[in-house]
């Protein structure tokens, strides 16, 4: 039987978790085992596990400790952000602005809200992939409880410009729109980038784990001091009222690991990707004709390169690399006979087939220039393969 | 449920994919929906299909459907390819997850398409068997 290699290229869906990292979590899997609500020895070394946690969390993010609050990951983060804030705010407006690229659990949110009768404004996002900060000021309304807005994108890697956003609602506040919050999702970037929020000016930030080498089912959700929540799981007063339900200690243990080394090694891993990520796409355009790479070329993480393959669909590709061992993800699903192509690239203004054809390969800090070699090799093959079955290709050379 | 490796290997080996220059039947159908694209092109002599070649355009079930469809009717009469069902397909591909059996149904429209245009084009008698 023949091995298969392995090239992992869907970092931004999940990362492995760093030995660091599991060092650091199993003692709280066996000998430290205490509940951190237990006043005992083994209850407050739990606690202290979580503490140390939460510091190195705030730390990436340059936040204050209490001001961190954990759960369960992003969607969780995303849902306590805009669903909390909301509910706290609706007697101050029932109006928020959000992009139109936004991750699918800020998009699901925002649509329960719409349900409720709420308001939402949906920036576009141009060609570029970026939300434009004129756009954000022309949708502020006297109503207006909420602006959330992410600081980089999932599936193309943009970066949005949070900060400028930050000092306009700061802007606004100040003449006496007092009850308008900012909340970026930042999974994407945490990690990957510098975060401070009091540059960025958000009152709420989310954060997930498994993007940044640690293990899944563990987020956060920076709530500045002041900013009330209604909470989404109630029946305990674990985190500080937020957030109820017994820690998560290994995996808490593990975020903050998780957080330490990215502090630590952001720049090495950045470089790393970006230098991969770089040769990719220059070679990808050498030798595949008839491609776009979608999103801005230079705003945008280290990592991410998302590209339309013309004539074919992203999932025959995606199982295509997945027989030669390669892992890549897509943004469109076709379900049932209904297609939804990537609302991302949908957003670029590309049509339905430029959307259907886009493939994401996110890197890594453990992938290699020999990783690069093959992928380009395997992916030039399929492509030319899956066009070859295509009358779309077949139409486009009459064309010519 | 995950795709089969009969799947798999069709849509990273699909077997008579093209278009025959000499095709004497064909059709094309598109799923309104989600926009899907199969084409099949078919040389029928005697009331038997001697080749078969299909094209698509969609998600990979609507790919391996076609490979897989393309590669059962060649060399069957026109009767028995025209009671080819949307199960068979399914089968002969290791079965789909529900949400994506649309495309067996897919390759079944086309086909009774593609036999109908032979029966009006070659006449009822040349797409019987003798």
């Amino acid at each position: 039987m023949t091995t298969v290699r392995r090239v992992y290229l869907d970092h931004s869906a999940t990362t492995p978790v760093d030995p660091r990292v599991v060092e650091a979590m199993l003692p709280y899997l066996t000998e430290k085992l205490g509940n951190p609500s237990s006043v005992h020895f083994f209850g407050q070394q739990a606690r202290a596990g979580v503490d140390a946690a939460r510091r190195e969390v705030a730390r990436l993010i340059g936040a204050r400790q209490n001001e961190v609050v954990f759960l369960s990951g992003a969607t969780e983060a995303n849902n306590l952000a805009v669903r909390g804030l909301c509910e706290s705010a609706e007697p101050h407006g029932r109006h928020l602005i959000t992009s139109a690229i936004e991750h699918s659990s800020l998009r699901g949110v925002c649509a329960a809200l719409e349900h409720r009768g709420w308001s939402i404004t949906r920036l576009p996002v141009y060609e570029d992939g970026i939300v434009r900060v004129d756009d954000v000021r022309a949708a502020l309304r006297s109503d207006t409880v909420m602006v959330s807005i992410m600081m980089a994108n999932n599936e193309i890697g943009t970066l949005q410009p949070v900060a400028e956003i930050g000092a306009l609602v700061r802007e606004e506040r100040a003449r006496g729109h007092r009850h308008l919050w900012y909340h970026t999702d930042a999974v994407q970037a945490a990690g990957r980038m510098p975060i401070d929020v009091e540059s960025i000016g958000c009152d709420l930030l989310s954060l997930s784990a498994h993007k940044m080498y640690g293990p899944k089912g563990i987020g956060a959700l920076y709530a500045r001091r002041g900013v009330r929540l209604t909470p989404q799981i109630v029946g305990g007063h674990q985190e500080r009222e937020r957030r109820a339900g017994t820690e998560a200690v290994p995996a808490i243990v593990a975020f903050g690991a998780a957080a330490r080394l990215a502090v630590a090694e952001m720049n090495g891993r950045n470089q790393q990707a970006r230098r991969l990520r770089d040769r990719f796409e220059a070679e990808v355009t050498a030798k595949i004709p008839d491609i776009i790479l979608n999103g801005d070329r230079e705003h945008r993480l280290s990592h991410i390169s998302n590209i339309s393959f013309r004539f074919i669909e992203g999932e025959g590709l995606l199982i295509n690399l997945d027989m030669q061992g390669v892992a890549v993800s897509t943004g469109s699903a076709c379900s049932s006979g209904t297609l939804e192509p990537s609302p991302v690239i949908r957003a670029l203004g590309h049509d339905e087939e430029k959307a259907r054809g886009a493939i994401r390969f996110s890197f890594g800090k453990d992938n290699c220039d020999e990783d690069v070699d093959y992928v380009i090799e395997v992916l030039a093959r399929a492509v030319a393969n899956l066009r070859h079955l295509s009358p779309l290709t077949r139409e486009a050379q009459a064309t010519i | 449920m995950a795709y089969s490796e009969t799947f798999k290997d069709h849509i990273a080996n699909p077997r008579r994919a093209g278009r025959l220059d000499d095709a004497n039947a064909g059709a094309e159908q598109t799923n309104p929906v989600c926009g899907d694209r199969l084409q099949l092109s078919l040389r029928i002599s005697e009331g038997r299909i001697e080749a078969a070649r299909f094209l698509a355009y969609g998600c990979a079930p609507t790919l391996a459907c076609g490979s897989v469809l393309a590669e059962m009717i060649e060399g069957m009469s026109c009767a028995e390819a025209a009671s080819l069902t949307r199960k068979e397909i399914l089968e002969a591909l290791g079965g789909l997850p529900s949400r994506k059996q649309h495309a067996a149904a897919l390759a079944i429209e086309v086909l009774r398409t593609a036999l109908k245009d032979a029966s009006s084009s070659l006449g009822p008698r040349a797409s019987r068997p003798q």
